[in-house]
């Protein structure tokens, strides 16, 4: 080899080696951390999605009016559900990974978090739910974390105040899916567990408006206590049944938002709802902040929800973070997942911190609130364990 | 023996909706052999026009009614003239106009959500009693589902019975050539029973509304029941899709008296698929 020979193939290989160096650094450091968002934007019950995705793109919004994470920009990517179809969901899931290439997802509702969990563990994305309550996203995939409280923590819950408040027999009522079932199944052994009696379970379909049959049986069983587990706006719907045809007993719900009140019109008034419990307090600036951000951007109040995907953009934010100051390829679903399990906890809008436990779930603080001239009044704090 | 009482009850008051449902769809799918599955979001057009004029407008109810059902009348007529229409014109085959239906059906449905949005539209102005039959119930509302299933299926049969173009509507019905042979101005009948059969869906929507409140989804349950119906009552049998109607509703409520409710779809179903398997042309045999 001469001379002449050697000294190209040195720039050669040189010029190889910076390319793959600039390569290297170019797939280390996107353009933009996209984050991905699987939302009941159309369908029965599109107020999710639109509370959901304003809590997520307020975070972002505000991250990147700071810099975003060392100057990179985030980007939400929205995929529409329908509402819990879990072909919508799949597809949309499929099209975040491969398409925009999300390396964390925001999924919501149990039937689509389950059946897109699969997909984010195969292909390695992290996944963090804050609406689903289905206690079967829980343990199964290293990459699947919840923000919210489960439906078992709720049911119990539910329970312990439908006990405390002397009820004997308690009717169920909830829409035919993954969430309605293990709802039903949780508040029973919770329920029978105190030794009580379940009279009754009724199930309807997730489009359907007309439950007067079930309404019907809920009320032959004479239960002292209803357990109402649709979600809006056949919670409201239920209600406002039930309260039509002279059902006075107290009504327990998990799941209550604005739309379930209009549906139900006066006849809400009193229905008890036991779930994560957010307010915006003073004692806790951030929530305060957060609250009147939202109202100013969106024209209302946010409920838990929005406050989930708001802080789940944040847990996700704070995780790429830290991978990053790492070093190396460090975007990525396994190594987000590996800078959470080195230190689980987050500065929550809650109030203080947050603590992922063992299972993935991060418990968020239960309390029962009663419905009164339209609103949601605290009562108490419950137990959700 | 409550329980049975306000299933029969709640049987009657939904057959009472379906039949309105059903009634509507079978005068357009009976006369003109269009499968108008756009018939769904038509009906909650017109609910959704219902309440705009009574909430948004401030009209009277009775007015928004009045209104709103003259409204979904001109919508039913425009579907035809702009979209089956052409389809007729160039001699396109069915299913070429049922794909042609679908893809209206699924326009419509989000127009819905983007011009009314996607949250549930309720009547607040409007009250309404709780009626007691012993310890069963029924509301001044399903009433007025009762009575306006009476009063329209009435006035149709009365209409295609006595009136020179109800007649003519049975004739098209019977066969459409021969219809056109003697000089019946199939068009013009194609127009009307577009025009009838979608004003039908909005005395249902109105009442729905005070009922349920709308949601952008109303429309497919409710084309699904009324073609179900359509069906099993006998194609062309405005009878036998009142009658099917019911039977529907029946089996949806009666079923359930002993069995979970989770199954209300699935047994109604069952009992309807054997149902056509014994009787395949229908409940009411066309000669």
């Amino acid at each position: 080899m001469s001379k002449r020979t050697l000294f190209a193939a040195l720039v050669l290989s040189s010029a190889l080696s910076t390319a793959a160096l600039s390569t290297t650094a170019l797939a280390a450091d996107p353009a933009v951390y996209k984050i991905g968002g699987i939302f009941a934007m159309t369908g029965a019950s599109p107020h999710y999605g639109k509370v959901m995705s304003a809590g997520a793109q307020l975070a972002v919004d505000e991250i990147n009016a700071q810099g975003g994470i060392d100057g990179i920009k985030l980007q939400l990517v929205i995929e529409d559900h329908k509402s819990g179809s879990a072909q919508a969901a799949v597809a949309g899931m499929n099209r975040l990974i491969d398409v925009e290439g999300v390396k964390a997802v925001l999924p919501s509702f149990s039937t689509v978090t389950l059946a897109t969990m699969p997909i984010g563990d195969q292909k390695k994305v992290m996944m963090i739910n804050g609406g689903g309550v289905s206690a079967q996203t829980v343990g199964t995939s290293p990459y699947m974390f919840n923000i919210r409280s489960m439906a078992s923590d709720l049911a119990a819950g539910i329970a312990h105040r439908a006990a405390e408040q002397g009820a004997k027999k308690l009717a169920q009522i909830a829409i035919k899916s993954e969430f309605g079932d293990a709802t039903i199944a949780a508040t029973t052994k919770a329920w029978e567990g105190m030794g009580l009696k379940m009279v009754a379970a009724e199930q309807f379909q997730a489009d359907a408006a007309n439950i007067d049959t079930q309404v019907a049986k809920l009320r032959a069983s004479q239960p002292d206590a209803i357990a109402n587990w649709p979600t809006t706006p056949q919670a409201g719907l239920a209600v406002k049944r039930m309260r039509e045809l002279g059902m006075k007993q107290p009504v327990y719900c998990m799941e209550w938002t604005a739309e379930d009140t209009k549906v139900a019109g006066r006849h809400a008034e009193g229905v008890e709802v036991v779930t994560d419990y957010f307010a915006a307090t003073d004692e806790n600036p951030w929530s305060k902040r957060f609250a009147d951000a939202y109202r100013a951007k969106f024209g209302e109040m946010p409920d838990f929800y929005a406050a989930n995907y708001y802080e789940g953009v944040y847990v996700v934010a704070e995780l790429i973070r830290r991978a990053k100051a790492k070093g190396g390829d460090y975007y990525s679903g396994e190594r987000l997942v590996q800078a959470l399990w080195e230190n689980p906890t987050f500065d929550s809008v809650y109030g203080k911190t947050l603590t992922f436990r063992k299972n993935g779930v991060a418990q968020k603080p239960v309390a029962v609130f009663r419905l009164e001239n339209g609103e949601q009044k605290f009562v108490k704090f419950t137990t959700g364990e | 023996m409550d329980l049975l009482i306000q299933l029969t009850l709640n049987g009657l008051f939904n057959g009472a909706h379906f039949a309105l449902l059903a009634m509507g769809f079978a005068l357009i799918f009976g006369t003109t052999g269009v499968v108008h599955f756009a018939y769904g979001p038509v009906y909650a057009v017109g609910a959704y026009a219902i309440w705009a004029l009574a909430v948004l407008v401030g009209l009277p109810f009775w007015a928004a009614v009045l209104l709103g059902v003259a409204l979904t009348a001109a919508l039913g007529v425009g579907c035809y003239l702009f979209i089956y229409r052409p389809f007729e014109i160039s001699g396109s085959p069915p299913f070429v106009v049922l794909v042609a239906s679908l893809g209206l059906f699924i326009v419509m449905k989000n127009l819905i959500g983007i011009v009314f949005g996607t949250g549930v539209k309720t009547v607040d102005s409007v009250a309404y009693d709780v009626h007691f039959v012993g310890n069963a119930f029924f509301t001044t509302v399903q009433l007025g589902q009762v009575a306006a299933a009476l009063l329209v299926g009435c006035g149709i049969a009365l209409f295609l019975r006595a009136s020179r173009y109800g007649k003519a509507i049975r004739a098209m019905a019977d066969n459409r050539e021969m219809a056109t042979v003697i000089g019946i101005d199939t068009t013009r009948l194609s127009i009307l029973v577009f025009a009838l059969g979608s004003a039908v869906s909005a005395v249902a929507g109105s009442l729905v509304l005070l009922r349920d409140g709308l949601n952008p989804n109303m429309g497919f349950g409710a084309v699904f029941v009324a073609f179900v119906a359509v069906i099993v009552g006998g194609v062309g049998s405005l009878r036998g899709a009142v009658i099917a109607a019911f039977l529907l509703a029946f089996v949806q409520s009666l079923g359930m008296w002993q069995i979970p409710t989770e199954w209300q779809n699935t047994i109604v179903f069952v009992v309807l698929f054997g149902f056509l398997l014994a009787r395949p042309s229908g409940i009411v045999r066309r000669a």
